[in-house]
């Protein structure tokens, strides 16, 4: 009796322990192992830093060579002194991997299509094939040749290494706890993957098979009207008419072949033309200080951890401070003690889709240049969470993976679209930021980024000995006019890039006599320059607001600089919104709607936290386009709407438009009448709104921002904002995306000054203060004055403590 | 008095195995304190002492910092708040510390009450 209770009751605690000793997958829910993530000696409390915790002070870790002090400021932003250069970078990966781990491997899982081993489901499936028949580990491989050898990216590795070695269940970051997985080695293709990550969210738009279809359907002479290569919309990036004099490289003339094909893909995620950043340097002739200033803030979608992790990098030769991208050594954007440089995006198009016709449905043979060439095909090994493998065939071609064929997404057996895109190419970015960080002045920042290839950006500098320049820089492709922006016909060689634009030929200005240089994604260069210019959009407002106010600024200050980094100024409301006005005929409102009249006939144009007439506007601007391009808004087949600039433009010079007529509708309606029903369903949509909360729609509580995590699923770990701004706004905060990082750097000979500040925090670990600490000051638009060191001793009283790491005996 | 001193042992045992061994190490220190500490409420005492141990702890960590993370995983786990992650967390260990000290006092006749 006694013996069958002890083994009655062993049994039930040796199966507890099992069951919650292991993960379980209960639908499409994913529960941790209970045990292990309950325990408070183990499990996720142990991530929960107490009040006022400070790492430990001394730290062995092997491959150092000497010392290295890491002084943390108030924000936990690290100050890196190290007395070599293979030190500094050990410590950057080590440090980095400290604070950012879990974020840094799951980046590289994601742009590497390996999120199935993490989290199982169809679109992830989906997500995971795509990113493999895009070719990102096929182009991190390519690059990786340039740089596996560089010793900034040898060290980091090292560095991040140590750290994942020295983790036990205890210390692992948060998620991986929760989802019940291990870090594995960190490799120099992992840093390639992160800036391939990179380079897909700014370098891999493209409209091209919407551009098809739309030729298809519409006529060349429609296409030109609704999507213009340049809507000349006011200053370029660069102008200088008449000044390009270098003899461009040119291709051989071929006569463009417009396809005409109307094409049954379903293309996801599309494209979003909304993201964008801004970056300004002002001459000292136009700051109070005398000395040239520098303001960058580069849009991103918004996620926690946060994308950037700032820091200070110090060893002789070199005292860099901003942020860097964890899994990527050096600084990205910032400054040192000479020069500052920030980047938007260059908006160019750097990818093209060629129409493949393969000899049969085996995919093993396509035509070539009159030829049956034989395809190469890679079997992709996706594995998924419950430990089975699902097996993808790629074929390559002399393009570049096939993206779309009939087993995915797209249903002909004897054609597919091959993928080219310009990070498929060897590149050397790592080179680029290691001789940025250490440049001393105009020259050295130009030859550094002579070392950069993508993704293609518009950097602006300023230096203490007063400079200031802005230069276009990335690998682009020499095209024939209007080539790039349809599909093309992939049996002839001869529609591939033959040839890039040199360096010495890039977009470029220093010191201009307007006092400033400015990028907001706009339109890059006057109509003189000599290559051809397309990309899927160019931005039309921040660019204009940005150098209005900038021409119209003398003696500026650092808050100047700040006041216009947070600008809610709205342009395009400016622009429209008396013109959407002009059409609505008061004595037919009800109430409600000459209640909104009111409040839009009222408003300043500032999309303000607390404006009301911005909720209004929105709400009818976002009802507007959906009415207007309901044409081009079905999946299949794809289309892309014209951008804002030129709908408001068609809206009012062309009111009879086809397209403005509702496809739904008996009638044939013209824009006044569209504008008209939007308006009604604006009215509506706030007044829904309204009903189901108790403020009022002012606008930070209708945008209803919110910054979410990493994983879009765990919204528990996400944080609402409620700021002003929008996109096509100088402060581009909307619902998901905004300034990922905003700087002000004033280039004093006595001595940098800097203030950034950024939503989120050092800390990925959502069981620290310091995940999110920054979010509350970033959301109000005020700055972090940013602690720039000289030795680890200095300023001692504004640092938060100093862990030092010691080469580790073997 | 018995029964507290088991209480006690297993809370003391589970503390020293949880520095050496993963979370079960509350099993091993429960059916320790069965077999040590013999009484005839040897569930109760490896519920009530290893409850306490894991629930005294997250208490302890929660209220020695100002991060809300246990609330987002009590939202995680579609719990409403953190009281009820911490009744969870109660039920959870104290579940293997009673059927494990009952396991280790079944292996000994339970002393005689006093």
């Amino acid at each position: 009796m006694k013996l069958a209770k002890f083994f009655a009751s062993l049994v039930i605690t040796l199966l507890l322990i099992y069951l919650m000793d292991r993960g379980w997958t209960i639908g499409s829910v994913s529960i941790p192992p209970l045990g292990k993530f309950l325990d408070p000696y183990h499990g996720f409390w142990q991530n929960i830093e107490p009040l006022g915790y400070q790492g430990k002070k001394q730290l062995e870790i092997p491959g150092l060579r000497a010392p290295v002090s890491v002084v943390y400021d108030s924000l936990l932003i690290p100050h890196i002194f190290a007395s070599n250069n293979d030190d500094l970078y050990l410590a950057q990966g080590y440090v980095t991997a400290m604070y950012r781990l879990w974020q840094m491997e799951f980046q590289t899982h994601a742009a590497a299509g390996r999120v199935s081993e993490i989290i199982s489901s169809d679109a992830v499936l989906d997500y995971d094939r795509r990113q493999r028949r895009l070719g990102m580990v096929f182009g991190a491989h390519r690059a990786l040749k340039a740089m596996e050898d560089h010793p900034a990216i040898v060290q980091y590795t090292k560095g991040v290494n140590a750290y994942i070695e020295s983790l036990s269940y205890r210390d692992l970051p948060f998620e991986y706890k929760l989802l019940n997985y291990k870090p594995e080695p960190w490799t120099p293709l992992k840093c390639a993957l992160v800036l391939k990550n990179m380079a897909q969210s700014l370098n891999m738009g493209d409209k091209d098979l919407e551009m098809t279809n739309a030729l298809k359907l519409f006529g060349k002479e429609m296409v030109d009207l609704l999507y213009p290569d340049n809507e000349n919309t006011g200053d370029p990036i660069v102008n200088k008419p008449g000044e390009w004099t270098f003899p461009p490289v040119t291709l051989d003339t071929i006569a463009l072949a417009l396809p005409d094909d109307l094409i049954k893909i379903d293309k996801r995620p599309r494209m979003d033309p909304t993201t964008g950043s801004n970056n300004w340097a002002v001459a000292g002739s136009k700051t109070y200080t005398g000395h040239p200033m520098l303001a960058g803030d580069p849009h991103l979608e918004l996620t926690l951890p946060s994308i950037w992790y700032a820091l200070q990098l110090t060893a002789p030769g070199i005292n860099s401070m901003g942020v860097s991208l964890p899994g990527v050594p050096c600084v990205i954007i910032g400054f040192n003690d000479s020069i500052a440089w920030s980047v938007t995006n260059a908006q160019r198009d750097l990818v093209d889709w060629y129409k493949i016709t393969f000899k049969d449905e085996t995919r093993s043979q396509y035509l070539l240049d009159g030829k049956w060439v034989d395809t190469k095909k890679v079997v992709e090994e996706i594995r998924l969470r419950d430990g089975s493998i699902f097996y993808d065939t790629v074929v390559y071609t002399h393009w570049g993976p096939v993206t779309y064929d009939h087993s995915f997404h797209a249903s002909s057996e004897k054609n597919g679209y091959a993928f080219r895109w310009i990070a498929h190419d060897a590149s050397e970015e790592i080179n680029a930021f290691y001789r940025l960080n250490r440049a001393k002045n105009l020259r050295e920042f130009n030859e550094a980024l002579n070392f950069f290839s993508l993704p293609a950006q518009n950097f602006a500098f300023a230096s203490v000995s007063g400079d200031i320049a802005m230069r276009i820089q990335g690998k682009f492709p020499v095209r024939r006019k209007e080539e790039g922006k349809f599909v093309l016909d992939g049996s002839k060689r001869s529609n591939g890039w033959q040839a890039f634009v040199p360096n010495e030929h890039a977009i470029y200005e220093a010191n201009p006599s307007r006092g400033f240089v400015s990028s907001a994604n706009q339109y890059p260069v006057d109509s003189t320059y000599p290559y051809y210019i397309t990309s899927t959009h160019y931005e039309a407002y921040r660019n204009r607001r940005i150098n209005d106010v900038l021409r119209n600024s003398g003696n500026i200050t650092y808050r100047d600089m700040m006041r216009l980094q947070t600008d809610n100024y709205n342009l395009k409301a400016a622009e429209s919104l008396p013109t959407f006005l002009s059409h609505i005929d008061t004595t037919q409102l009800t109430l409600l709607q000459r209640q909104a009249y009111r409040v839009l006939r009222g408003w300043d144009f500032y999309n303000s936290a607390n404006s009301a007439g911005a909720s209004y506007y929105e709400a009818w601007w976002d009802n507007l386009m959906a009415l207007l391009w309901d044409e081009m808004d079905a999946d299949t087949p794809m289309l892309d709407r014209p951008t804002t600039y030129t709908t408001i433009k068609l809206l009012k010079e062309r009111p009879d438009l086809q397209f403005f007529d509702i496809v739904s509708t008996p009638e044939r309606e013209t824009a006044g009448d569209v504008i008209r029903k939007a308006f009604v369903l604006a009215v509506e949509t706030i007044e829904e709104w309204k009903s189901t909360r108790a403020t009022l729609p002012v606008w930070a509580e209708y945008k209803d921002s919110f910054i979410r995590h990493l994983l879009p699923p765990l919204t528990a770990l996400g944080i609402p904002v409620k700021t002003g701004g929008n996109h096509d706004i100088v402060n581009a905060h909307d619902r998901r995306k905004g300034p990922s990082w905003r700087m002000v750097v004033s280039l004093e000979p006595s001595g940098i000054k800097a203030w950034a500040a950024y939503p989120g925090g050092q800390s990925g670990n959502p069981g620290s203060a310091f995940y999110s600490n920054m979010i509350p000051r970033w959301a109000r638009g005020a700055y972090f004055s940013l602690l720039f060191m000289r030795s680890p001793d200095e300023n001692i009283q504004k640092t938060f403590y100093t862990t030092v790491l010691n080469p580790k005996e073997k | 008095m018995r029964l507290f001193v088991q209480i006690i042992t297993i809370i003391f045992l589970g503390y020293a195995l949880e520095q050496f061994l993963p979370w079960w190490a509350i099993a091993v220190a429960a059916f320790a304190g069965g077999l040590l500490v013999n009484t005839n409420s040897n569930f109760l005492a490896g519920f009530v002492g290893i409850g306490l141990l894991w629930t005294g702890k997250a208490l302890l960590t929660d209220l020695t910092t100002d991060v809300e993370l246990a609330d987002r995983v009590a939202r995680i786990f579609m719990l409403n708040n953190k009281v009820l992650l911490l009744l969870v967390t109660f039920l959870i260990s104290g579940f293997v510390g009673g059927f494990a000290a009952m396991s280790g006092g079944a292996l000994r006749n339970p002393a005689p009450a006093r």
